[in-house]
């Protein structure tokens, strides 16, 4: 009968921990990084003054770790850069707008 | 060295004498030759390894040094060093373990007034690195503006 109500009990704490894995796994995103991607994708501004979020939405994405985000942004340097020296080899407007495989701006 | 951009076109006997005046610098890993704001004396060559050029740029809330460019094997940096205001306008780190050649400004002008067509070729190699740069940084800049106008357009 022990033995019974012991494994019923480390049952429902074994239950309880998963619950709590699984909410925090797919809690809702805290409201400001909500509120900074709500703006990002509709109020960005050429030139404008604005939160560097608005030009920036992966910058604004709450659950990419910031050393996977400092990569992203040090990948998209360098294939900018790349693109940027194939474009003063041979300086022509479809270098110039070459699209990029950089998953910062993708 | 000998083949360093900024010494191109020098003859082999001036190459010498202006690696003559460098003093070699071994740097470590993440280890800082400049830092962005610092007085520029020196101009630096790179002997080998790499040298990640970075600026300070928020990243959620936190500053964050990101790369803006290296410079490897032959290349120059520091070049603020023999332009006015003279002020490291970049943090330059260490990718790995890199040798270094400082050239101080200072030793290059006196030699340079002593040897004028040297300082002439000397100088026009320091205006293709720099304009080099320019052209690259034009480039990325546009790209991002077209990004930034699709985006507003989209």
């Amino acid at each position: 009968m022990e033995m019974l109500l012991m494994g019923a009990v480390l049952s429902i704490f074994g239950l309880a921990v998963t619950c709590l894995a699984f909410g925090a796994a797919t809690r809702q995103e805290p409201s400001e990084e909500k509120e900074a991607l709500r703006v990002a994708a509709s109020n960005a501004h050429f030139f404008s003054d604005a939160p560097a979020a608005r030009i920036l939405p992966l910058a604004a994405r709450p659950r990419v770790p910031i050393e996977a985000l400092l990569l992203q942004i040090e990948n998209h340097v360098r294939l900018e850069q790349a693109a940027a020296e194939c474009f003063m080899e041979s300086p022509n407007p479809a270098l110039l707008h070459s699209r990029t495989i950089s998953t910062l701006v993708n | 060295m000998k083949n360093a951009d900024l010494l191109q076109g020098l003859a082999p006997g001036e190459i010498e004498r202006v690696l003559a005046l460098g003093q070699r610098t071994l740097l470590t890993t993440g280890a800082e030759l400049f830092h962005l704001g610092d007085d520029a004396s020196c101009i630096y060559l790179v002997a080998r390894g790499r040298i990640r050029l970075t600026l300070p740029m928020q990243v959620r809330g936190k500053q964050e040094n990101v790369l803006v460019e290296e410079r490897s094997s032959g290349q120059t940096v520091g070049w603020s060093a023999l332009i006015a205001p003279y002020q490291f306008t970049l943090t330059a780190t260490a990718a790995l373990e890199t040798e270094v050649l400082a050239l101080d400004r200072e030793a290059l002008h006196a030699y340079f007034a002593a040897h004028p067509a040297s300082g002439y070729t000397v100088s026009m190699n320091l205006a293709c690195v720099i304009g080099q740069r320019l052209q690259v940084f034009q480039a990325m800049w546009l790209r991002e503006i077209q990004r930034m106008v699709e985006l507003r357009c989209a």
